[in-house]
């Protein structure tokens, strides 16, 4: 990884911008309010915690950050905000890399040249002026998903100055698809909040609820609430799924039909009719026939709480469909109306712009669509070759700000104030966590200079936003929504849509051929966290795979062709091709491949250039999610795929480690005594204990995969980052993985996902075998490793049952980091209270000791006991399901204790002797009678 | 009695003709070709050894190709090598000392030497094998102001009291061994370095009566020391898996089974070495045919039990019923490494089998063929306990394939070499078969006849 050659003007110019900027760490200037403490309580070395929110695609997701002297360094979820409670995905918790990432775009260009903001100025105004005159004709300005009221006021207000403006809007995901569907189906345009914590039966048509995206973590915790299997639990939901590729929310569900796109439609319009339309339906196959008899039967029983989800990657009719069925089934679904009053223009009207030469100046804040347009947009090439003005203000120089003739580095969100809008409509005040880390700029300023304003800030924008709509006593106001992190009562209200039409389907498309499926990835979802070390390293649910992406194939369709898994294979679509390895998933639709997009960057940073192949180039703007027409074929050799499990079928005895039952089994044993832990005899002394006994239960039934623990857990331990190369040695260091087994069969796969964590084990096999003590056990039972004792023997690694530790083979956070994984600004990112560990020691979960400590100290300079629940650790608190509970054996009350009691309670390897004190409760799942062939 | 020592002589054999056929190498002859350039190759393979632990210990050993779930490897596979090679020469001589086996003198001193050897560089690796080799003394009990002791329950820490125990017996047996000959050596030497260097280490040694009676008496019962320790040594080493919990490392028999194991390759080793002295030093009168029998039919006992060992552990894998056990079973027989175990059974059990017939055992080449295979084989063996047991542990989800990395393989060619070095200088310097023990041996034929 060789860095860009640098003059010597530039390296002495980067060395003088990072000097300054490191010194800057430190508060902004204006007052911020701390989440819990007051400012003026700042402690050195107690940290604080400071409420903001986060934009995915646009929308709000609260935060939490903790901050060590003005330095952020962990980010959780905000309980009281609607689009995280609480808990966090991968996205929120990764930003925090990102802050400090040292890609992160320092100064101002002019071209490839390093350029001054006051040269920008000058360049910029006249062109302003020259807009101005013309009432804005020839300026252009393209923005991402816009949430923000301040961005929208300013925007508005650009609009009365330059009357000919015009606003493009891009996201790659986004949910175009979605609003057309309502528009389809009620006449005009709303976002739908299916609740799923109100559905006792849910059919996903493709969707993928559970799965990255704005609304995943409140979709998580809604969905577990209905999917608690506990002794005086109330109902648990049934969920069914219909998909061509398999999901997270397919892996979660009872039963799962694996359908192409077109007998998906199909069987949406078989549904319709069902239920009383009269659309256009060829007979579909007995499978899916009797699928669709038996979902629709528990549908019909459960009127008010069934519900039917369609993803963004149906097209709109289907999305009006899914309305039309929900208003049938009077399903737990609210609308309220979009932020936006008037929706930006499309990318595709922004490329013939600037083709024909309307475009004099074009902003483009917050978007990249030199790297993410559709390829048949030809967006690049209009960008590259258009005489306009191109100004791009973003946090990374990437695809489109190389293209453009100026880059304005564009502060991080941590470090800048904005206001955001959650799905919900809930106004979140964004307060800075950190003054800028670089000279860097914000969007609200930037739109300041275009009304003429140059020392507009995005703090007095902000303020400005709310004054204006604010009566009474702002500042107590502004101190409550800062301090709370959202703004209350300010979600949008309800509305009740007209009654829904039935949409005219489109024709069934032709069959043949394969048809390309693209979807969001879920480590760098449209490939914005591309650069982000954590991410790209993060296994991604159910293929596990790292650094990359692949082609995922129904194992039928690649021995047609030839292919074999693993491949490197060619996907020709209309003359644009795309080269990437193939992944044979069973549980794959035939005649479909599909691919995640946000791989392959060009100009990522020194993380994420080259990492995965580019799906882009193959998208068509009118159908952004399945091209019909495309050719696979095998290029004769093997691709590195990098995965960190590889697919794992659990048969036999086997099943023991990953234990199963349906809820009728667990109805039966509700009234069970616990089931007798497995404790066979020992010549080792009890563990006893007089103060706490840490324990851990993993609620198997409620994980979803979604990684937030293991990312979470990342940052707060100070986990290193190893690199692909390192990856491929089978040498990855995250402290918690996502063991992933399948449990069905090859044509109807059914995984299950299991976190393991260290298991703490009371008599662990890791203690007796280190040689110099550095593997023990300390007083409330957490299996501790002592790193400066560590010499690095590896003994306690191989006498692990788990394998949960972690060897320090290099320097990975010590001198030999993986690219640029060593800079001193990371430094800045390290947790102050967990050691940086050293090369040649043996590292390992903690179970977040340093949170026992912080909990233990507090408690005692109280004079009192901890309290229950007062100890939460990284994984646990950044579950969105809630499937990770920790807390202290010894209290019968506690809910490590209550849950130990469940009748599906057990302990991983138990029969070992090991007397683990992180166990499991078994995957409970609800099969319908009606489909029991072996959907449980 | 004169049977058994039959053929173990040169026929007109005088006290002078066997120290002459001894010592003039070391004191009257130009090396050949041959030497020197074994010397050069052994020189050039040490200094591989030397530049890799230098590139060790300045890069990490993140060099070798171990992994997260394969955390052991090369060095330890060859550490338990090198111990078990170094296992056979203190046997050699202490048990057939004991049981009065006559052979024993014509190879006692170079299978000594090569238990010196062995187990010095057999000690190398378990240093650096340490993520942190530079604070490998945290393994033995040394006072330290954080009164810290070792782990005592830790298998390595035994294992560290047993190979130190070894080495140190075994220079010491080595030595006291030697100093007759020493002695011998310093009235022959014709430069005043060489009897000024052998004097001092001969410790004043006159051949008296008193002498000798000493000498015997404390050589024998050093070699009654010796004996457990043999065992002892191997044992622990066994005990460093046979300790821990995983599947296929659990068993009860592992130290009796690396005991023998050792014995096997340390036996195969001193085969190989024996006729490469034999040709290289001219002893065909010393070394006879009568020797390699002998210790043809102790290499075949010893795979016989290698066998059968293999066999109890494929049987208590599938009798004791632990599916962990059996998935492992099935994994180490055909499993993605099972060519590699096959070839293990084959060259460690099913090839010296050949040795039943008592031609084989008198010929050379097929003795030497045989023998390097055991060497493989036992090679083999050692990483196949590795990597078969770290690669499919409990659970499946960790099951990782191995990998070796090129200094994989330079540090064990190295040590290869190193351990060539070391053996071609000590020809050099002293000799490679007992004098004293031989002229005992001549002694007695005399008053025999």
């Amino acid at each position: 990884m060789s860095a860009p050659p640098l003059s010597r003007r530039q390296a002495a110019l980067a060395l003088i911008a990072s000097a300054a900027s490191l010194a800057s760490c430190d508060r902004p200037d204006e007052e911020i309010v701390p989440y819990v403490e007051q400012p003026e309580n700042v402690v050195p070395g107690v940290p604080l915690r400071f409420a903001t929110a986060l934009p995915l695609d646009g929308y709000a997701r609260g935060v939490l950050a903790t901050v060590f002297e003005g330095r952020p360094v962990k980010l959780e979820g905000n309980p009281t905000h609607p689009a995280s409670l609480g808990a966090t995905d991968v996205f929120l918790e990764a930003e925090i890399l990102s802050l400090y990432d040292p890609g992160r775009s320092r100064t101002v260009r002019e071209g490839t040249r390093i350029a001054s903001w006051e040269r920008f100025l000058s360049a910029f105004l006249p062109a302003v002026r020259r807009a101005e005159a013309r009432g804005g004709e020839g300026l252009a300005i393209l923005t991402g998903n816009v949430t923000s009221p301040t961005l929208l006021r300013l925007i508005g207000e650009l609009r009365g100055r330059f009357p000919a403006l015009r606003w493009h809007g891009h996201e790659p995901v986004g949910e175009a698809n979605s609003a057309a569907g309502t528009v389809l189906a009620f006449g005009l345009p709303l976002s739908p909040l299916p609740r799923l914590d109100r559905a006792a039966v849910v059919l996903a048509l493709d969707a993928d609820p559970l799965g990255p995206g704005p609304d995943a973590i409140r979709h998580g915790r809604e969905f577990a609430e209905r999917r608690s299997a506990r002794r005086d639990g109330r109902g648990f939901s049934r969920l069914y799924a219909v998909e061509p590729v398999m999901s997270v929310t397919g892996a979660k569900a009872d039963h799962r039909l694996a359908l192409a796109p077109a007998e998906l439609r199909d069987f949406a319009a078989a549904m319709a009719n069902r239920l009383g339309a009269s659309l256009d339906a060829p007979a579909l196959t007995p499978a899916a026939a009797r699928f669709l008899e038996a979902a629709l039967v528990d549908l019909q029983a459960h009127p008010g709480e069934a519900l039917v989800m369609t993803g963004e990657w149906q097209p709109p009719e289907v999305h009006a469909l899914v309305h039309w069925i929900n208003e049938r089934l009077r399903s737990p679904v609210e609308f309220v109306e979009p932020f936006i009053p008037d929706a930006p223009l499309p990318l595709a009207a922004l490329a013939e712009d600037l083709r024909g030469g309307r475009v004099e100046t074009l902003l483009v804040l917050g978007a990249n669509p030199a790297y993410d347009a559709p390829g048949d947009l030809g967006f690049a090439a209009a960008l590259r070759d258009s005489r306009a003005l191109t100004v791009h203000l973003g946090s990374w120089r990437d695809e489109t700000g190389a293209l453009c003739r100026w880059h304005l580095p564009e502060s991080h969100p941590l470090e800048e104030w904005s206001d955001l809008r959650a799905r919900d409509g809930t106004v979140s005040l964004c307060q800075p966590m950190i003054r800028p880390l670089y000279s860097t700029r914000s969007a609200a300023w930037l739109l300041g200079l275009l009304m003429g304003r140059l020392d507009d800030t995005a703090h007095g924008a902000v303020r400005a936003t709310w004054t204006a709509q604010q009566g009474g006593d702002f500042e107590s106001w502004w101190r409550r929504a800062l301090h709370d992190g959202v703004v209350a009562e300010s979600a949008a209200p309800r509305v009740s849509p007209p009654p829904a039409r039935l949409p005219a389907l489109p024709a069934r498309p032709s069959i043949g051929g394969l048809t390309l499926l693209f979807r969001p990835d879920p480590t760098v979802w449209d490939g914005r966290y591309g650069n982000n070390a954590w991410l790209q390293e993060c296994p991604k649910p159910l293929t596990r795979l790292v650094w990359g992406n692949a082609a995922h194939m129904a194992p039928g369709d690649a021995a047609e062709r030839r292919i074999a898994d693993g491949d490197m294979i060619r996907l020709e679509l209309g003359g644009r091709s795309l080269e990437l390895p193939v992944l044979l998933r069973p549980g794959t639709a035939r005649g479909v491949v599909v691919v995640t997009l946000g791989h392959g960057r060009r100009a990522a940073g020194a993380i994420g250039d080259g990492v995965g192949a580019d799906a882009y180039p193959l998208r068509r703007s009118e159908s952004p999610w399945a091209v019909p027409g495309l050719v696979a074929g095998s290029l004769g050799r093997k691709a590195g795929l990098l995965r960190e499990q590889p697919d794992q079928k659990l048969e036999g005895e086997a099943t023991e480690l990953f234990q199963t039952l349906t809820l009728d089994a667990f109805d039966r044993r509700r009234g069970d005594p616990p089931p007798p832990s497995a404790r066979p005899p020992s010549l080792n002394p009890d563990v006893v204990s007089d103060t706490h006994a840490w324990g851990m239960v993993i609620d198997t039934t409620l994980c979803i995969g979604c990684n937030a623990c293991v990312i979470a857990c990342q940052s707060e331990n100070n986990v290193p980052v190893v690199g692909p190369e390192q990856v491929a040695g089978g040498r990855d260091m995250h402290w918690l993985r996502i063991d992933t087994y399948d449990l069905g069969t090859p044509e109807a796969p059914s995984p299950g996902f299991q976190p393991v964590p260290c298991m703490h084990c009371e008599h662990a096999p890791c203690e007796p075998v280190c040689p110099v003590e550095a593997s023990v056990h300390d007083a409330e039972g957490l299996n501790v490793q002592v790193y400066n004792r560590c010499i690095g023997t590896r003994f306690c690694q191989a006498n692990c049952p788990y394998k949960v530790r972690r060897f320090n083979w290099y320097g990975y956070a010590d001198g030999q980091e993986y690219a640029n994984q060593g800079a001193p600004v990371l430094a800045a990112q390290r947790n102050p209270e967990v050691t940086v560990r050293a090369r040649g020691v043996m590292e390992k979960c903690t179970y977040c000791t340093q949170r026992i400590s912080a909990a233990r100290r507090a408690a005692e300079k109280e004079g009192r006991e901890i309290r229950e629940g007062e100890v939460v650790t990284a994984c646990q608190a950044a579950c969105p399901s809630r499937a990770i509970v920790f807390g202290d054996l010894k209290r019968p009350d506690s809910g490590v204790s209550r849950l130990r009691q469940e009748p599906q309670h057990y302990a991983l390897l138990g029969q070992l002797g090991t007397r683990p004190r992180t166990t499991y409760l078994a995957e409970v799942s609800n099969p319908n009678p009606a489909l029991d062939e072996g959907g449980a | 009695m004169s049977g058994a020592k039959e053929g173990l002589l040169p026929e007109g054999a005088s006290y002078g003709n066997l120290v002459g056929t001894v010592a003039d190498p070391l004191m009257r002859r130009r090396m050949g070709r041959w030497y020197w350039g074994g010397l050069a190759l052994a020189l050039l393979m040490s200094l591989v050894l030397a530049g890799s632990l230098a590139w060790l210990f300045i890069e990490g050993i993140g060099i070798f190709g171990n992994n997260t779930t394969i955390v052991w490897g090369f060095p330890i596979a060859n550490y338990v090598w090198w111990v078990g090679i170094g296992n056979a020469g203190t046997l050699i001589s202490s048990m057939l000392l004991l049981t009065r086996q006559p052979w024993r003198a014509a190879i006692n001193r170079f299978a000594e030497a090569m238990t010196l050897f062995a187990v010095s560089i057999a000690g190398i690796f378990p240093i650096i094998h340490l993520g942190r080799p530079y604070l490998s003394y945290w393994l033995a009990p040394y006072p330290n102001t954080m009164q810290l002791w070792p782990q005592w329950r830790s298998a390595l820490v035994w294992d560290f009291a047993a190979i130190v125990t070894y080495l140190l017996f075994s220079v010491m047996f080595f030595y006291i061994g030697l100093i007759p000959d020493l002695a011998t050596l310093r009235d022959r030497a014709q430069s005043r370095t060489g009897r000024v260097l052998y004097g001092i280490f001969a410790l004043g040694w006159r051949g008296s009566a008193r002498h000798w009676a000493r000498h015997d008496a404390v050589y024998r019962a050093m070699a009654a020391m010796a004996v457990p320790l043999v065992v002892s040594v191997h044992s622990v080493v066994g005990l460093d898996f046979a300790a821990g919990l995983m599947p296929g490392w659990q068993e009860t028999i592992f130290p009796p089974y690396f005991v023998v194991g050792a014995l096997f390759s340390g036996f195969a080793m001193v085969v190989v070495l024996a006729a490469l002295m034999r040709w290289g030093f001219g002893l065909q009168s010393l070394l006879t045919m009568r020797h390699f029998e002998a210790m043809a039919k102790i290499i075949l006992a010893a795979s016989v039990i290698m066998g059968i060992s293999y066999a109890t552990e494929w049987l208590m894998s599938w009798y004791g019923g632990e599916r962990a056990e059996r998935s492992f079973l099935h994994h180490q027989l055909a499993g993605s490494d099972a060519l590699l175990y096959w070839s293990m059974i084959a060259f460690n059990v099913a090839v010296p089998q050949v040795l039943w017939l008592p031609a084989a055992r008198r010929s050379l080449p097929v003795l030497i063929g045989v023998s390097l295979l055991i060497n493989v084989g036992m090679w083999l063996e050692r990483i196949l306990i590795i990597w078969d047991t770290l690669s499919h542990g409990y659970l499946p989800s960790m099951w990782r394939p191995w990998h070796t990395s090129l200094w994989d393989w330079t540090i064990l060619a190295g040590s290869l070499g190193f351990y060539a070095l070391l053996f071609l200088v000590f020809a050099r310097v002293l000799p490679v078969v007992s004098m004293h023990d031989m002229g005992k041996l001549l002694h007695e034929r005399e008053d025999a006849g």
